[in-house]
């Protein structure tokens, strides 16, 4: 039945099928990349069945930290050392996003193509790339800890001075993607050019940059943890104290507390962050118009 | 008074805008320009606030020149002219008070502008500019959440808030549906006849053009074909502007 009610009455050349030569031969190279890698990273590869033995002792090692009891000695030491230490990297975490947030907005404009003129878009996405490619790690070791020692002050700092590479890159994506009809409009009723920035561009991007924000915000969580080890505080200078003095417990409740409250601050963070791009709904009429005063 | 003494217009692709074009428009008049796509409608009205450049003759609103006018002079000229536009033209993601303010912006300060102080007096002038096109209670709301009618209600109302003295209409209604259209149209013509404002609406339906044009000026290939009032401006006319017999599609529907 379904064939005979398909089957047409005149009968039409048939496109030819195209080749699967190409996709033959990016698999192939996709084969040979993989190995070669393998191979050219001298890595020892026949350790690897290894973390089925050694990977589970130690993490049965870690786990005992966190099956005692936690309010005594000195469980009680170790929990407080990591719910401080993440206290201070989250800290370490938001100081560094309000610096690239604040830093980032001036290098957003600058880079953006319908704003600024060319040779200054050009001159600042230089600027904006070269911060990209460098690591926090990097900016905290060779321009901050010589200058602030080690400490939380150095790894906000170099948070901030990473964060501007990225956020204000996307700034200037946001801000060359706007609708230019409310540009004529403000310019059609002799509105001055600081006045145009702030309530045509700026206005229409803010919900995109905010969430920008939010999301440099979680990650620089994860960096910052990173950041303590090289010594700029926060509970990665206390996970490499107790990895020196082998303290598989304390490793054991330090990471816990890194992974529960990591997720934890993404959960919410993304929820904002859902909230603000989406709108919160007709049915929350005050927020709306919060938001809209924005 | 709004005084065009041999304008062209070319645009920087060579296309001519405005071929030669000399017009008088009188204070309070409610001019209506028709034409096709492209005939220079549109090059016309933003030509009047300085859009678009003149590149021939020269083009005086109320004694000023704006052929050649520097930024500052342009800023000065534009302050005195509203402008709506067919897509509206809001930031939608703000409040519809925010959006008003646009029309004021030429006279507040740029350090109460960044952080969008706005003076009492400030939001009473919005406030009024709102109740002119009865829509005051939408002050607060965000502009994204209002039907397209409000929205260029709203795009009125920041134009009334510039206190202008002419009003430049960029084919207004085009966007809206019929009844809508109307209504806007009445309230752009209450507006010219109560603040005495001279309004200049560009329109491509006809019935609309004779219902509300005290003068209509017809164009074609940049140049002014027909200039009489609404009652002269019969089909014959019509068909000598468009240079093509009317249709259906040139009434608005459901009107006519």
């Amino acid at each position: 039945m379904s064939t005979a009610s398909t089957a047409s009455e005149t009968r039409t050349v048939r496109p030819e099928e195209p080749g699967k030569a190409r996709a033959t031969i990016g698999a192939i190279v996709l084969v040979i990349l993989v190995v070669a890698g393998g191979y050219l990273s001298n890595a020892d590869w026949g350790k690897l069945p290894d973390i089925f033995t050694e990977g589970g002792r130690y993490f049965s090692l870690m786990l005992k930290g966190l099956v005692q009891n936690p309010f005594s000695e000195p469980y009680s030491e170790y929990w407080s050392a990591a719910l401080g230490g993440m206290l201070e990297s989250i800290s370490m975490a938001w100081i560094g996003t309000m610096i690239g947030a604040v830093l980032s907005i001036p290098m957003g404009f600058l880079a953006a193509r319908n704003v600024s003129h060319p040779v200054v878009v050009q001159v600042t996405r230089v600027i904006l790339n070269a911060i990209r490619t460098l690591p926090e790690l990097v900016f905290a070791i060779i321009l901050l800890l010589p200058i602030f020692g080690f400490g939380p002050n150095a790894g906000a700092l170099a948070l901030g001075v990473g964060a501007v590479g990225t956020l204000g890159k996307l700034t200037a994506e946001a801000l060359e993607g706007i609708d230019p009809g409310p540009v004529e409009a403000a310019r059609a009723s002799g509105a001055p050019g600081s006045a145009i920035l702030r309530w045509t561009y700026w206005s229409q991007v803010l919900p995109e940059v905010l969430a920008f924000w939010l999301y440099r915000f979680e990650i620089n969580i994860r960096a910052s943890a990173i950041l303590g080890i090289i010594g700029a505080g926060g509970i990665g200078s206390v996970l490499s104290q107790a990895f020196r003095y082998r303290e598989w417990d304390f490793i054991g409740i330090l990471l816990f507390v890194i992974i529960v409250v990591t997720v934890l601050v993404d959960a919410v963070s993304g929820a904002v962050r859902h909230r603000i791009i989406a709108g919160s709904g007709v049915s929350d009429a005050k927020v709306e118009q919060d938001a809209a005063t924005l | 008074m709004i005084e065009l003494n041999g304008v062209t217009v070319r645009y920087p692709n060579g296309v001519v805008g405005l071929d030669d074009v000399s017009l008088t428009i009188p204070d309070g008049q409610f001019v209506v320009v028709v034409g096709l796509s492209g005939a220079g409608k549109s090059t016309l009205i933003r030509t009047i606030n300085g859009l678009v450049p003149v590149t021939e003759g020269s083009l005086k609103v109320d004694g000023v020149e704006v052929a050649g006018a520097s930024q500052r002079r342009l800023r000065d000229v534009r302050s005195d002219i509203g402008m709506i536009f067919q897509s509206f033209n809001l930031v939608k993601r703000t409040s519809v008070m925010n959006n008003v303010m646009m029309g004021q912006m030429h006279a507040i300060p740029a350090y109460r502008s960044l952080i969008g102080a706005w003076s009492a007096d400030e939001k009473e002038r919005a406030f009024q500019a709102l109740e002119r096109v009865g829509i005051v209670e939408k002050a607060w709301t965000r502009a994204s959440q209002l039907s397209g009618g409000q929205q260029q209600r709203v795009a009125i109302a920041r134009a009334l808030a510039q206190d202008p003295k002419v009003m430049l209409a960029d084919e207004p209604v085009a966007s809206l549906d019929p009844p809508t259209a109307q209504m806007v149209m009445k309230d752009l013509q209450r507006i010219n006849r109560e603040l005495d404002i001279t309004t200049m609406v560009n329109l491509h339906f006809l019935d609309l053009a004779r219902q509300f044009g005290d003068r209509v000026i017809g164009m074609r290939a940049g140049k002014v074909v027909f200039d009489g009032t609404g009652a002269e401006a019969d089909d014959a006319v019509f068909e000598e502007i468009y240079g093509r017999s009317l249709t259906a599609d040139d009434v608005l529907p459901g009107h006519a």
